[in-house]
């Protein structure tokens, strides 16, 4: 034993105790002083939870301001924005609906808070009601005339551009720019008022286009196809944009 | 939504062109996280250069080696701290050394930063300072001896033997060493490399580029080092020295630059999906940062820095200067480096279809300052361990190895 000892150098025998003591104040603390709850093998430690939910609440839902406003409550669930909570808009209010005479959440009246969600954005949905900021009634706040609990269009949109404006953008540099939306969609009025509840039609057969394209089709000024050959059994749109039409002359 | 979020959204969607996905507006790997592989990559490039005196016997460069050795060491204390802090919640970051977690890749740096630490840097230095230590333990005045005997864990023996065995400890760890430098920088490659949805980062060339990289910059950070320290201690700078380090610098910029050259060739010719973005976003979010200073300023100009002063013999004094010069712009461009990979994978969104816009902070836990205080910090702790463990010996006494 001895002999061992005095083979290894001493530098190692001081290291080696070195990373021992500090191995073992490792496995000591790993053993004894991380408490349970830390060595729980689930994704989520409950103690984690726990210390979430002991954080403090600042947001109350929507259902509880309807005690205490409940014309405001009922008027937004009947409107387009039902869907939106109360503190979308008006910020945390826990501490509102704990002590409402000390704390009042603030109400956004600026002009620039509703473009957050409506101005023009390619990426929205689409008949999501989109306007540019900018064109779009200027410099008065948009309260004065929607009301944010309510927003009724005052008048129903003529345009279809209002709401599908994604769409109208993209006709309007193609070579159907000359084309109504009407021509190819049979849109009853109803829809520009209750677009989800009234549909407007989708063309469903090639004979649509034809109508147009065909060879013996007539209309003037238009480039033609032979409907019986050309792009065989399937609908014309699986090749062609119906709004923005191209085809690639080589 | 609070007004000043609102007025944070607003000022970003101005920003951003074509179509994103509603997620990718905020842009989550900030600043620091840029800090964090350039901080990583010159202690992995400053052992490199290390290593070269120690492995391969380089001898001209023997006057950097120590210097060399605190500067990863100091570098290396810091490289944690940008992600600690950037997890948000920095107070509760020791939960992870409590909890580590095996299969989790990003957990990997743990691992991979312990062993370098501690099995490689805290060794060789110790093995490296040995012999002195013992000695100041003897002749400095209390409590400093202490403190070295402490340090030297109270060993005493200076005999020819233990000193040669010192000398053959620290060899055998820099042989160690230079796989584990590698390991540590082309971890942090590895994670950008490993993302497959991310094209920009999505490459097996990018723990290499990494890498060396990496090497430009430590080598780089040392030479300049070097110059300050030697002249504001008053000392002749070793030009024989100075010359083989640019040298070194010279041949690992041309292997770097003809990784980058490479990586981005491969792009081009595979002409992914995602290349018309790339293109875009390189053009115009990332001119400045990618044309102008990673690749004008950080490579090319301090590649015909270097080449014109190997091929024209200018006197010392030009030489400093022009050596002093192509470091500090390597710095910069190896910064932007690791920006535009960090910040420049996140500007394009997966849909290929559109463009974001990062907006730094200036203060806050992730903003501009923290960021400026982390790169300072290693400097001040180099400053503590050139005093504690100064390269040159003390009171003038002549260098010990
Ligand atoms: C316990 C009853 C109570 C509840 C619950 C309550 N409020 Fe109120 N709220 C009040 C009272 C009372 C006022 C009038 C305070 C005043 O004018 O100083 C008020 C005022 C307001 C105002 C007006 C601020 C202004 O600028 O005029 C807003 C907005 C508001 N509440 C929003 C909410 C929202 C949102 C909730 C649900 C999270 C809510 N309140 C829940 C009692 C309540
Ligand atoms: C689209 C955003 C929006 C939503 C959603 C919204 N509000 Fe409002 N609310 C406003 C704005 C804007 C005002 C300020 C109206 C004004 O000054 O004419 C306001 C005003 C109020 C007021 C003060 C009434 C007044 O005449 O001063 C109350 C109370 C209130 N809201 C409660 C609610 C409650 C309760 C809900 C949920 C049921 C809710 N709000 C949802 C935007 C919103
Ligand atoms: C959090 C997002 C959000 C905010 C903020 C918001 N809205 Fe809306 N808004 C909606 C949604 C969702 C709809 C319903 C769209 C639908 O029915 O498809 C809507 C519908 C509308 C409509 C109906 C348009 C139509 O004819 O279909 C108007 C007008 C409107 N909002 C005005 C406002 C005004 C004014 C504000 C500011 C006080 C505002 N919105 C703030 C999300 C928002
Ligand atoms: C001067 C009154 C006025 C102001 C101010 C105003 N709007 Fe309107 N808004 C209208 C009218 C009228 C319509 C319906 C006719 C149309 O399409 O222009 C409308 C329609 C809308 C629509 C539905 C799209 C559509 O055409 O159906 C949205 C969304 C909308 N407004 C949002 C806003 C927002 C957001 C603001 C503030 C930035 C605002 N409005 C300011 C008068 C106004
Ligand atoms: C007030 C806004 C509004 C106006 C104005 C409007 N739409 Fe729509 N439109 C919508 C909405 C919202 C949807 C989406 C309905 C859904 O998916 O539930 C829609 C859907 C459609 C669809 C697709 C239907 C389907 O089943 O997929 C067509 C086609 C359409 N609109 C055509 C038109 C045409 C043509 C006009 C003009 C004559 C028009 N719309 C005017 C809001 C509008
Ligand atoms: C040349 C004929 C034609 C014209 C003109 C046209 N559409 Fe369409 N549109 C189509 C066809 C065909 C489809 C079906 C595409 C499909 O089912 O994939 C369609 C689909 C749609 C849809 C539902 C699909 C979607 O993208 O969400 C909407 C909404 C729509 N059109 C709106 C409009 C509006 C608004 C206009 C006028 C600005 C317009 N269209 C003009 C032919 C036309
Ligand atoms: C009301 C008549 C009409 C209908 C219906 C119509 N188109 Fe057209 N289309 C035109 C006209 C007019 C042009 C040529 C405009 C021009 O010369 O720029 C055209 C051009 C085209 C082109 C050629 C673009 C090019 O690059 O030369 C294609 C493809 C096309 N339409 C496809 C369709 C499809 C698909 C449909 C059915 C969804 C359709 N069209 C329905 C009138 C129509
Ligand atoms: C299988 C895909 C496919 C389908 C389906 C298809 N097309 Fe085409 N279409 C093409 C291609 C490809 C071209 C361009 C090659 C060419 O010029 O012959 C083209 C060209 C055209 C042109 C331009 C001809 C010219 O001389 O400029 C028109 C108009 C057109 N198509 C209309 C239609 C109409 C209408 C339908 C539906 C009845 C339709 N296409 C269905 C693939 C298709």
């Amino acid at each position: 034993m001895k002999i061992f000892f005095t083979k290894v150098p001493d530098p190692i025998i001081r290291l080696v105790i070195v990373f021992g003591v500090f191995f073992g104040v490792i496995l000591f603390v790993r053993g004894f002083v991380i408490p349970k709850e830390l060595k729980e093998k689930g994704i989520h430690r409950t103690s984690a939870i726990e210390r979430e939910l002991a954080s403090e609440i600042h947001y109350a839902g929507s259902g509880i301001c309807a005690e205490c406003h409940d014309e405001e409550y009922d008027l937004k669930n009947e409107g387009y924005h039902q869907k939106l909570s109360c503190e979308v808009c008006h910020g945390p209010a826990m501490e509102h609906t704990e002590e409402p005479d000390d704390f009042t959440p603030p109400a956004p009246r600026q002009r620039k808070f509703c473009p957050e969600c409506h101005t023009y954005n390619p990426s929205r949905p689409t008949g999501f009601p989109q306007i540019n900021p900018v064109a779009h009634n200027p410099l008065r706040p948009c309260i004065d005339c929607h009301n944010p609990h309510d927003p009724k269009p005052l008048t129903v949109p003529r345009e279809c551009s209002a709401c599908h404006a994604q769409i109208a953008i993209t006709k309007a540099g193609s070579h159907h720019v000359m084309l109504e939306c009407t021509v190819c969609h049979d849109t009853p009025d109803e829809h520009k008022s209750t677009p989800r509840l009234i549909r407007a039609g989708k063309p469903v057969k090639r004979d649509l286009c034809a109508s147009c394209h065909d060879k013996d089709s007539g209309v003037k000024e238009v480039p033609k196809i032979d409907v019986y050959t050309h792009g065989e059994k399937y609908v014309c749109w699986q090749c062609h944009s119906p709004h923005m039409p191209e085809v690639n002359h080589e | 939504m609070s007004i000043e979020l609102v007025d944070k959204l607003t000022e970003l969607l101005k920003q951003v062109t074509g179509f994103i996905y509603p997620n990718e507006i905020q842009i989550h790997w900030t600043l620091l996280i840029v800090v964090y592989p350039y901080i990583t990559g010159l202690v992995a490039g400053a052992f490199i250069l290390a290593s070269l005196v120690k492995v391969f016997n380089v001898k001209e460069v023997q006057p950097t080696y120590r210097l060399a050795m605190l500067t990863a060491l100091a570098f290396l204390i810091v490289a944690p701290l940008p992600l600690l802090l950037h997890l948000g919640h920095p107070e509760r970051s020791y939960e992870i050394f409590l909890t580590p977690n095996l299969s989790s890749a990003m957990a990997m740096f743990g691992f991979v930063y312990a062993w370098y630490l501690m099995l490689v840097l805290l060794l060789e230095i110790w093995f490296e300072y040995r012999k002195d230590m013992v000695l100041w333990g003897k002749t400095e005045k209390f409590p400093m001896n202490w403190f070295y005997k402490i340090l030297s864990l109270f060993s005493t023996d200076i005999s020819e033997k233990a000193v040669a065995f010192d000398k053959k400890a620290v060899k055998a760890i820099t042989i160690v060493g230079i796989p584990s430098a590698f390991i540590l920088h082309g971890y942090v490659g590895f994670i950008f490399g490993s993302v497959k949805a991310n094209p920009w980062w999505s490459s097996v060339l990018i723990p290499i580029v990494f890498l060396f990289s990496a090497i430009v910059s430590g080598i780089a950070i040392v030479l300049l080092l070097y110059m300050i320290i030697t002249t504001s201690r008053g000392k002749q700078i070793d030009m024989k020295c100075l010359d083989r380090v640019a040298s070194f610098l010279l041949y690992a910029v041309i292997v770097d630059f003809s990784l980058e050259v490479l990586d981005f060739i491969h792009r081009l010719y595979e002409s992914e999906e995602s290349i018309t973005i790339i293109t875009t976003m390189v053009l115009n979010k990332l001119s400045i940062s990618l044309i102008v200073m990673q690749i004008l300023l950080g490579m090319l100009l301090p590649l015909g820095i270097l080449i014109i002063v190997k091929i024209f013999r200018f006197n010392q004094e030009l030489r400093k200067l022009l050596y002093f010069v192509s470091a500090i712009m390597i710095q910069i461009g190896i910064f932007s480096t690791r920006w535009n990979v960090v910040i420049g994978g996140q500007m394009f969104s997966k849909s290929f279809r559109g463009l974001l816009t990062y907006k730094m902070e200036i203060f806050g836990l992730e903003g501009l300052l923290m960021a400026v205080f982390l790169l300072i910090l290693p400097f001040l702790i180099l400053t503590v361990l050139l005093k504690v463990l100064p390269p040159w010996g003390k009171n003038n006494e002549t260098n010990t190895t």
